[in-house]
């Protein structure tokens, strides 16, 4: 009886546990979950000092505890100053909506530009395919601050300087998104389908649409996130091209907010800052949480054979 | 005039390798055709170039009279089942079967009228809003069958269309795929690894080994009358027992063995002296016969090492004393439509007997061999000695 009990134990412990982590031992996976939830809380914790402090007036960020609330309550006050012309910098409602525009096109673009290259890539045989496909992903390894100067003075010669296009171009090429959809291509859409396309008689535009598309549409929801929050988090370019105020995104607009904070002090413009930041920061948020089934099938790619 | 004709169909890879060499082969109007060889024969690349999915490196693919060489596969109009059946997953059945149409701009009217024929032709009338993942592996395979017969192609290309079902439904597919064909009467090549389904489903059976045809011949005509080594291995199950013997006047020499051959042995005449490679049947080997022994059979004592009684017949694995001719060259050429050959060096024969007669392992026993029916094949060339 009780060796019976000792087995339901047992199975009891070994349900609680649902995850076998590669036939780790239990002692290594409880480890790993705990650096895991160590990792997750140094991650959030700017997270809650942030949405905490967007209800403080700018004396109580300063002097009350940063990780609980002091009184008085300011959230709705300053949410509606943030988007209040504050000191003639322009305002938030409109970098934001900047931000907005440049991540929607430089994104949707990226995702466009990336599901026709990456489907090309892998379909595809041509002379130098191999070429191109190498030198867009070298682009990778070259960081934007390299290619800042020369960046800029390309940008003066084109016209391209306070220009919402300065953004967007650039924002639209996304070597990742390319090798992903690539991969993509390749590993979930059988060389069959499009075979049998061809000889049902399907032109290679129909079946790019009518086939192919429908079914990267998992891969490409990974590359539209990824692109869409490279551009929304972008500060180097648009700080690089940008000389005109309303042309800013909420990142360089609020960094502009944040040096007249320091440097004049006054203004009241801490609150509205943490609280910009977490508003810029929601919509990733809500993006992530939507699409993040796509997002996790996305990123084991390549690294598992189905 | 040939529905299909191949000639000097050559197929070179960037790599060098040459994976068809100057296959010719021509496909009568309503004729089906099996192409039917162990993996990497080529036979694959041969149908994938008749639907134009594969460039041609030297040679001719010719439609009727037309040369379809440089068309591309959609303007073919060919209708291709996959090994895989390559259903588009995220259309129902009524659009997978109707794509084609829908390419052609056919009509809505008409076009759902053909779909709405074909799936009752093939039993999936009830699924034409079901997605493929929602299907049977059967079910599949009828859906592919659909979207091919729905065009009413003038050719018909079948890529191993049944090795993904069971033995169950592979043998009742068999004669629907047959049915449709009768019915569609499209001219058909179809390509298997498979020799049962070779023999059944072809009117003509082309027999490809390394990128070279071996035979192309009706299926009888292989069965009885195989052109070389390789034919005469790879066409019959249990396969057919070959041995090396020595031919000496009317007599052939098999291990210590004396068979007289008779007026058969005519043909071996410039073979006096020399090696041959003898080939029988295992259903000629016949238990009862020695004792009868009417004019002109041999008799061939062999010890039994394994029967394995399959309820119809019975296979008896037995043991002479002659060495099995290339069996290691035909082993690895057939290797995957025969994976399991028994140990080779406890036997190298095999009779299929009547159950009933009873023989057990351990046993010796004398088969009665007509010698009309043995095969005879040169051990240098492989070809047929006839």
């Amino acid at each position: 009886m009780s060796e019976r009990r000792r087995l339901e134990r047992l199975a009891e412990r070994d349900a609680a546990i649902p995850v076998e982590l590669y036939g780790l031992k239990r002692g290594t996976v409880s480890v790993l979950t705990a650096c895991c939830v160590l990792f997750a809380v140094f991650t959030l914790i700017p997270l809650v000092w942030v949405i905490i402090n967007s209800t403080k007036t700018q004396a109580n960020i300063f002097e009350s505890f940063g990780f609980w609330f002091a009184s008085p309550f300011e959230f709705f006050h300053t949410f509606a100053n943030l988007f209040r012309d504050i000191d003639g910098d322009g305002t938030y409602s409109r970098w934001f909506l900047n931000t907005v525009l440049y991540s929607a096109v430089g994104g949707g673009g990226a995702t466009v530009l990336a599901a026709l290259g990456g489907y090309g890539f892998a379909r595809f045989k041509f002379t130098g395919s191999r070429l191109f496909f190498g030198t867009v992903i070298a682009g990778l390894l070259v960081p934007i601050t390299l290619v800042a100067v020369p960046l800029y003075l390309v940008y003066a010669k084109v016209h391209l300087i306070n220009s919402i296009w300065g953004m967007i171009l650039p924002s639209m090429v996304s070597p990742i998104g390319l090798y992903l959809m690539r991969t993509y291509v390749q590993l979930s859409i059988p060389s069959e389908l499009t075979d049998a396309a061809r000889i049902d008689g399907a032109s290679e535009i129909r079946i790019f649409f009518k086939i192919a598309l429908p079914l990267m549409v998992p891969g490409l929801m990974t590359v539209l996130l990824l692109s869409v929050v490279g551009t929304w988090n972008n500060y180097i370019l648009p700080l690089i091209i940008f000389s005109n105020n309303t042309l800013y995104p909420a990142t360089v607009g609020m960094g502009l907010w944040s040096q007249h904070a320091t440097t004049s002090g006054d203004a009241n413009l801490y609150p509205l800052l943490v609280l910009g930041g977490l508003v810029t920061i929601i919509p990733m948020i809500a993006l992530f949480a939507l699409l993040q089934r796509y997002w996790r099938s996305g990123l084991l790619l390549g690294s598992v054979a189905n | 005039m040939s529905a299909i004709s191949l000639e000097n169909l050559t197929k070179v890879y960037a790599t060098g390798v040459t994976a068809l060499d100057r296959l010719n082969l021509e496909v009568g109007e309503g004729e089906f055709v099996v192409l039917v060889g162990p993996s990497g024969c080529g036979k694959t690349t041969a149908l994938r170039m008749v639907a134009g999915l594969e460039t041609i490196t030297s040679g001719t693919v010719r439609f009727g009279d037309q040369v379809v060489n440089g068309v591309s596969p959609r303007q073919r109009d060919v209708a291709m089942v996959f090994q895989n059946y390559a259903l588009y997953p995220h259309l129902t059945v009524a659009e997978n079967i109707g794509f084609a149409l829908t390419n052609k701009k056919v009509p809505k009217e008409e076009r759902e009228r053909r779909v709405s024929e074909a799936a009752t032709a093939l039993g999936l009338s009830s699924m034409l809003n079901r997605k493929p993942a929602q299907l049977s592996g059967g079910q599949r395979q009828r859906v592919a069958m659909g979207r091919a017969i729905v065009r009413e192609p003038s050719v018909f290309l079948m890529d191993e269309p049944l090795s993904n079902l069971d033995a169950k439904l592979r043998v009742q597919m068999r004669s629907e795929i047959l049915r449709v064909h009768q019915t569609i009467g499209a001219a058909t090549l179809y390509v298997t690894h498979d020799q049962v389904e070779a023999m059944t489903m072809g009117d003509r059976v082309a027999v490809l080994h390394d990128g070279v045809v071996m035979q192309y011949a009706a299926p009888r005509e292989l069965y009885n009358r195989p052109a070389n080594l390789f034919v005469a291995g790879f066409i019959g199950s249990p396969e057919m027992n070959l041995h090396e013997a020595s031919v000496s006047e009317a007599e052939l020499v098999l291990g210590s063995q004396r068979l007289p051959l008779g007026p058969a042995g005519t043909v071996l005449a410039p073979y006096r002296g020399r090696k041959v490679i003898v080939g029988v049947r295992p259903e000629d080997l016949e238990l009862g016969r020695a004792t009868e022994k009417p004019a002109g059979t041999a008799t061939l004592t062999a010890d039994v090492r394994v029967v394995e009684v399959l309820g119809s017949e019975s296979h008896a694995f037995f043991s002479i004393d002659a060495p099995a001719a290339g069996q290691g060259v035909l082993a690895a050429a057939v290797g995957e439509a025969e994976g399991d050959l028994p140990a080779a060096s406890a036997h190298n024969g095999v009779a299929r007997l009547d159950p009933r007669a009873g023989v057990r392992s351990g046993q010796r026993v004398t088969f009665g061999v007509d010698p009309a029916r043995l095969h005879f094949f040169d051990p240098d060339t492989g070809g047929a000695i006839r």
